[in-house]
């Protein structure tokens, strides 16, 4: 199995590291500890470009389910509100990142991760697997850059 | 003798280039006569109960990264009152929606400039220096008002603490307290006179624009909210200033968004509620034991 698994969004290529899993709204996991920590991935960043602000709208120990909004962030390109990837509770946010969003792109799979949480995300995917959700949810995205450019 | 007093309200983002914008109209204001200059950080984060802004009297032009109706009722409901200053930056909003003046609004003139209008310094700074114009032209030299001099920076600049609070246009309010029976978080309230106020503003639920949805009269702004029509845009218009990412990142179709909103608030509120159904039963069961 190679160390990372590469998207072609238009010509640029997004790369996706293969010790992780992946969620549906373009979240990475992996477990750290006895939880699961996540950040944005590669897809994601290359839609936001550079990240100048983040907020969370719940506090850490706050429960949460799947879909809930629990923040938002602010790039060179685009405002998006973030939503909870799973069930379950979150643990911390990762302070590195509120004090500096930048390393929220700078560095997405290492120390520009978001938030930890208690959770069994259950329905988070193997990188191939993401990766084939990708290539619906890329037209889907260029669609949406077309409808609102215009 | 200063004419005019431009306070500038730093963007709470990192943004390099928005530092930058800053830091060109700041500079070009250094130069200018009859201009007394102030920072303050992020104007919406401001608490009720810091008097510095206050201090300043006279005519006023606040710059800020929101939208000017955002701006003129934030500093109204921290009581910094005047007439709405008509500008003329160009808005790519089709329609122009002025906001209408409180009742209390004093003589003074408040000018609001959204800092996001066009993408260089030179269009703010002609725009200033056009009011400054009208202000000297207008304003006797012998009579003209001497406005305080702030410090350099007002408020706690280092104060990284994020606000989340409706803000009131009363221009457009009509009193009909739809928010205040819908808030479940005792966010509003009235005054001694019965009009609606913010009462609890940290009540308010982070990141919760719900109320504004529901207000039939579209006045309540909640300045960071990233949609245009709730942020305190003029008019209807929504034009949007940035992509909207969040249907890409799993938000709901608009349709059920309010749904949403109002059945998370309501579990929220269920939570809270809880100890105090505890209590109670505490109480009963002290009650009982005839104590």
């Amino acid at each position: 199995m190679p160390d990372e698994l590469v998207f072609m969004m238009g010509n640029f290529a997004a790369r996706f590291p293969a010790d992780r899993r992946y969620t549906l709204n373009h979240m990475w996991l992996c477990v750290e500890g006895d939880s699961l920590r996540f950040g944005l991935s590669a897809y994601a960043i290359r839609l936001l470009r550079e990240v100048y602000f983040l907020e969370w709208s719940v506090d850490a120990g706050a429960t949460v389910r799947q879909k809930d909004e629990i923040g938002a962030v602010e790039s060179a390109k685009a405002v998006a509100a973030l939503y909870a990837p799973a069930d379950g509770m979150i643990v911390r946010f990762n302070p590195d990142a509120l004090a500096d969003p930048s390393a929220i792109h700078k560095d997405n799979y290492g120390a520009g991760w978001l938030f930890e949480m208690t959770a069994r995300a259950d329905d988070a995917m193997e990188p191939a697997q993401y990766l084939s959700c990708l290539e619906t949810s890329w037209i889907k995205a260029q669609e949406l850059l077309k409808k609102q450019n215009a | 003798m200063s004419l005019l007093t431009v306070i500038l309200s730093r963007s709470p983002s990192q943004d390099p280039r928005k530092r930058e914008l800053e830091e060109q109209i700041l500079a070009a204001l250094s130069r200018e006569p009859d201009v007394t200059v102030a920072t303050i950080p992020h104007l919406y984060d401001f608490v009720e109960a810091d008097e510095s802004l206050r201090s300043v009297t006279g005519s006023l032009l606040v710059l800020a990264w929101l939208y000017p109706r955002a701006i003129h009722w934030t500093l109204d409901r921290l009581s910094i009152k005047g007439q709405y200053g008509n500008t003329q930056i160009p808005r790519p909003d089709s329609e122009k929606d002025e906001p209408k003046n409180s009742t209390n609004a004093q003589a003074r003139t408040i000018w609001s400039l959204d800092l996001r209008d066009g993408d260089t310094a030179a269009m703010h700074i002609a725009e200033i220096q056009r009011i400054l114009r009208d202000l000297r032209a207008t304003t006797p030299a012998a009579t003209s008002a001497p406005a305080s001099v702030p410090k350099s920076e007002i408020g706690n600049q280092k104060s990284k603490i994020h606000r989340w609070y409706p803000v009131i246009d009363y221009g457009r309010c009509n009193q009909c307290m739809e928010c205040l029976d819908f808030c479940l978080f005792g966010v509003y309230g009235v005054d001694d006179d019965g009009h609606l106020i913010v009462e609890s503003p940290d009540n308010c639920k982070k990141g919760c624009p719900a109320c504004s949805r529901v207000c039939p009269q579209n006045a309540i702004i909640f300045p960071m909210h990233r949609t245009p029509a709730i942020a305190g845009v003029p008019g209807a218009g929504v034009e949007v200033q940035k992509l909207d990412l969040s249907e890409l990142f799993g938000a709901p179709a608009a349709a059920q968004l309010a749904t949403a909103e109002r059945n998370a608030a309501l579990a929220a509120a269920e939570k809270e509620a809880k100890p105090k159904d505890n209590l109670d039963k505490l109480m009963d069961a002290l009650d009982d034991a005839k104590l």
